[in-house]
């Protein structure tokens, strides 16, 4: 069953419409993570669920029922937010135990409850201290356990580790996924990072300007993504484009031939002009490989592999090849192409073709 | 850093501030140990703590510490309850807010003076438009200046009235300054108004609410002005505060040495109500510290 339901929610500032009519469908148990560059909306939308936004129009339903004028409190979610929001001169002990105290539950209940939630988050040492004399990701790790102790129906973040330094963020990366897979609530998390997306989510909501233009699992939309937006911002480094043109199963790049892989040429070898995707990463040997030939301009070796980048005719390009491959900066290289990893997009739809 | 120049630099304000602030601290504190007349002039004459002595045994002394205490301890605490209330009311947004943003302001602006001559028609017994709104309820010609306690109540109000908007401004800044978050992070979590302001609000506006009943309080324990055009002090002494009694010492009699003792002796009062008060605080703040 869908436990969380959008229908058509909108939100305008004024006459801005940051949010145009949305729907999207969760299911119970499920981690959502929406994923956009900064300002598309995400916020926004996860803050009308919370109730912490009055939705423009449409409805918002939880496990059934229509949660859209209802206060926040009545919903039944906890959020865990960036700047981590916690009562300054409560103690870790006070701050995770307080909804509860609110509430009336009793003093060994409390206690034991944090005490718990404490021991999960590595809090145990701190519970006396206030936040101030915490680190970021104590901090977080605070707030998080604040949401947690409540056991609500659904878990709201909204960049929780946006503040925290990139080690940081790897480990709590994997402890609040596996936090939310031990009771499993459903979760939806916000954030610009597509590789916190990836690592994270069942599923993935990719957002522009407001608009969704994918839901999918994260292997999906690395491998099929719906248009060039999504393919772009989903995988690192990040997609090459060229503008290109398909005649009798032949990829054409300025005066390059490339082969198209059969399931293409069938489908689209007669297409004409397209945009022509492929990953840095596919630039390898396979048996349906090409061959492209480019200027390099720089050499990036990471250790595991190396980057090469370049321009074919004007057009940017970024490959990664194996550390061995032999390549000069200023001269020409030639790379594989793997055809059966290539991306095709219409050139003024820029939708999947 | 231990460069001879800092000589240049530091010297000038040192001296500045001595002539200016300390010289005359220590010229009072000279006199207050001497008899001191002008009119009639009479020759100084060093008398040791006898002015201390006289002023602590006059009755009129006590009472108008006490007078003081009362119209300062009732009226700060009101401006305080009420200023917050206001401030939340205005950081709320209830309609209206923006109007009241201004006018809410403006008896601030008022020199006490002109407060205290406004108050003065307000509250006369017979022509007063206080006195038209009680007589609709059938209570005409109250002694508002005439009767200690009436007259009291009434500086009370003054000092009140007048003061509120400095501790609205004062909170609605604090307020506005309040991390957003942490409330949304309670209303999320599903705490009533009424829990948030008392255990989020409150506690965090603490250390600023005990600033600003500090800047009250000893700014209150001055107050002269609008006792002056009011009551005189009156009747009898009874409503005669601490500086009132200072000036009617210091100009009706003359007697410049006494003056200076009781100036003095007005500072410890301040000094002990306030170190009282900043002790009552600390405790406070330091439950809620952040
Ligand atoms: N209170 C507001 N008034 C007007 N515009 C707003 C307000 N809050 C957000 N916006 C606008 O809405 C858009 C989406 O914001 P937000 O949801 O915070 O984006 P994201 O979280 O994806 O970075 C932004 O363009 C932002 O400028
Ligand atoms: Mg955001």
């Amino acid at each position: 069953m869908e436990h969380i339901e959008f229908r058509k929610i909108s939100k305008s500032y004024g006459a801005v419409e940051v949010v145009p009519p949305l729907d999207l469908s969760i299911h119970q148990g499920e981690f959502i993570v929406l994923v956009g560059p900064s300002g598309c909306g995400k916020t926004t939308t996860l803050r009308m669920l919370a109730g912490l936004e009055e939705t423009t129009s449409g409805q918002i339903l939880i496990d059934g029922n229509d949660v859209t004028n209802k206060r926040p409190g009545e919903r039944n979610c906890a959020m865990v937010f960036q700047n981590y929001a916690l009562y300054p001169h409560m103690s870790v002990r006070e701050n995770i135990g307080y909804a509860m105290k609110v509430h009336g539950t009793p003093k060994d209940e409390i206690d034991k409850h944090v005490d718990e939630a404490a021991e999960l988050l590595g809090l145990s040492d701190y519970l006396e201290r206030k936040p101030r004399n915490l680190s970021g990701g104590q901090r977080q790790r605070v707030a998080i356990g604040r949401a947690f102790v409540r056991q609500p129906q659904v878990f709201l973040f909204d960049e929780p580790l946006s503040n925290l330094d990139a080690k940081l963020r790897v480990e709590m990366r994997s402890e609040i996924k596996l936090l939310q897979r031990r009771l499993n609530t459903t979760a939806v998390y916000v954030t610009h990072d597509q590789v916190e997306a990836m690592t994270m989510a069942d599923r993935v909501v990719v957002m522009r300007s407001g608009v969704i233009e994918q839901v999918d699992a994260p292997i999906t939309l690395y491998e099929r993504p719906v248009n060039r937006f999504v393919a772009s911002f989903i995988g690192s480094p990040s997609m090459n484009f060229f503008d290109a043109r398909i005649e009798a199963g032949v990829l054409m790049i300025g005066d390059q031939r490339m082969q198209l892989a059969a399931k293409d040429a069938d489908r689209i070898g007669d297409y004409g002009n397209v945009v022509f995707g492929i990953r840095p990463e596919h630039c390898r040997e396979a048996e349906t490989a090409s061959h492209l030939t480019f200027d390099v301009e720089v050499i990036e070796p990471l250790g595991s592999n190396t980057l090469l980048l370049g321009k074919i005719g004007g057009q940017k390009i970024m490959t990664q090849v194996d550390p061995r491959f032999i390549a000069e900066a200023g001269a020409l290289a030639t790379v594989p192409i793997d055809m059966q990893a290539a991306h095709f997009f219409n050139p003024t739809t820029e939708e999947r073709i | 850093m231990n460069d001879r120049v800092k000589h240049i630099f530091i010297w000038p304000a040192f001296l500045l501030v001595l002539v200016i602030t300390l010289f005359p601290l220590i010229y009072a504190l000279t006199v207050s140990f001497q008899t001191v007349r002008i009119v009639p002039p009479t020759p100084a004459r060093f008398v040791g703590f006898d002015n201390y002595a006289d002023i602590l045994a006059n009755a009129r002394f006590w009472g108008a510490i006490a007078t003081t205490a009362t119209i300062v301890i009732i009226s700060v605490l009101a401006q305080y309850a009420i200023g917050l209330s206001v401030a939340l009311a205005l950081h709320h947004n209830v309609p209206g807010a923006s109007l009241f943003r201004v006018t809410f302001l403006l008896p601030m602006f008022l020199a006490p003076v002109c407060v205290a001559l406004i108050a003065k028609m307000i509250f006369h017994p017979v022509l007063g438009p206080a006195n038209e709104f009680f007589s609709m309820f059938g209570l005409e010609n109250l002694p508002f200046l005439t009767d200690p306690n009436f007259a009291i109540a009434v500086l009370i109000a003054i000092e009140t009235w007048q003061w509120t908007p400095f501790v609205v401004l004062l909170m609605l800044a604090g307020l506005q300054n309040l991390p957003a978050e942490v409330f949304e992070a309670a209303r999320v979590d599903n705490i009533s108004a009424w829990r948030r302001f008392r255990d989020i609000t409150f506690p965090m506006l603490l250390p600023l609410s005990a600033a600003v009943i500090f800047i009250r309080l000893i700014e209150g324990f001055k107050i002269i002005d609008t006792v002056f055009i009011l009551t005189g002090g009156g009747p009898g002494t009874s409503t005669e505060t601490l500086t009132l009694f200072a000036y009617n010492e210091g100009f009706k009699k003359f007697n410049i040495g006494m003056t200076s003792a009781l100036s003095f002796l007005f500072l410890i009062v301040v000094i002990v109500f306030g170190t009282l008060y900043l002790a009552g605080a600390r405790k406070l703040t330091q439950r809620y510290a952040q």
